[in-house]
């Protein structure tokens, strides 16, 4: 199944490829950037769920950038209100195309949390 | 007797609600809209007022959800300048 789907994403690839790299690009190209029975290709990195969560986190206009950290807690560190949670956990929604459910939405309520949950989700993107 | 996790649920439910608005400007002036409303009343201690604005939070919820339903039968034929992601 993972074989299938990671076989999957890679066939979608060679659009993209092929307008980076231009047009003149064979065929056979993208027969090489399938990687048989890896299945940790179809998921985000950790260090980019990191990173656009901290983006999401540093836009929100009542957060001091220079204080997020991976590990700040929105209400603690970040003096924000149980509101503004509400606000950058919906942010955090848009940005990975999520839909999180009301009683783990609920649970988020710092950084290091809402990167866990990201990453953890199969459909993140 | 109406809870915070109530009123945290209701300001989400109003939310979502909005985000299925087609247009921009409609769809942020309800986001801007639901925070502000709720932002307004939050130092609210008496119990009644409290059960008022939920009641009127809850109504305004019908509305959102009425008036997507009205907007989606005509969505915007292009997209809004600030939905494009320029760089």
């Amino acid at each position: 199944m993972a074989l299938r789907n990671a076989v999957l994403r890679h066939l979608r690839v060679p659009v993209q490829n092929l307008a980076v790299r231009g047009s003149n690009q064979s065929q056979i190209g993208f027969l090489g950037s399938i990687r048989a029975f890896s299945s940790h290709d179809d998921h985000l990195s950790k260090q980019d769920v990191v990173d656009r969560v901290l983006d999401v986190v540093k836009s929100f206009p009542k957060v001091d950038p220079a204080k997020v950290t991976p590990e700040v807690h929105f209400q603690k560190d970040l003096g924000l209100d149980s509101l503004d949670t509400v606000e950058i956990v919906m942010a955090i929604e848009e940005e990975f195309k999520l839909e999180i459910p009301d009683k783990e939405a609920d649970k988020i309520d710092s950084c290091s949390l809402a990167i866990e949950y990201v990453f953890n989700h199969p459909m993140s993107s | 007797m109406v809870d915070k996790g109530q009123v945290i649920r209701l300001c989400r439910s109003l939310l979502r609600a909005g985000r299925q608005l087609p247009d921009y400007n409609i769809r942020e002036y309800a986001k801007r809209r639901t925070f502000d409303g709720f932002r307004m009343n939050k130092n609210l201690t008496d119990h009644s007022k409290v059960e008022k604005a939920y009641a009127e939070g809850k109504k305004q919820l019908e509305v959102v959800e009425r008036v997507v339903k009205v907007y989606l039968a005509y969505p915007p034929k292009t997209k809004n300048i600030m939905e494009l992601k320029l760089h």
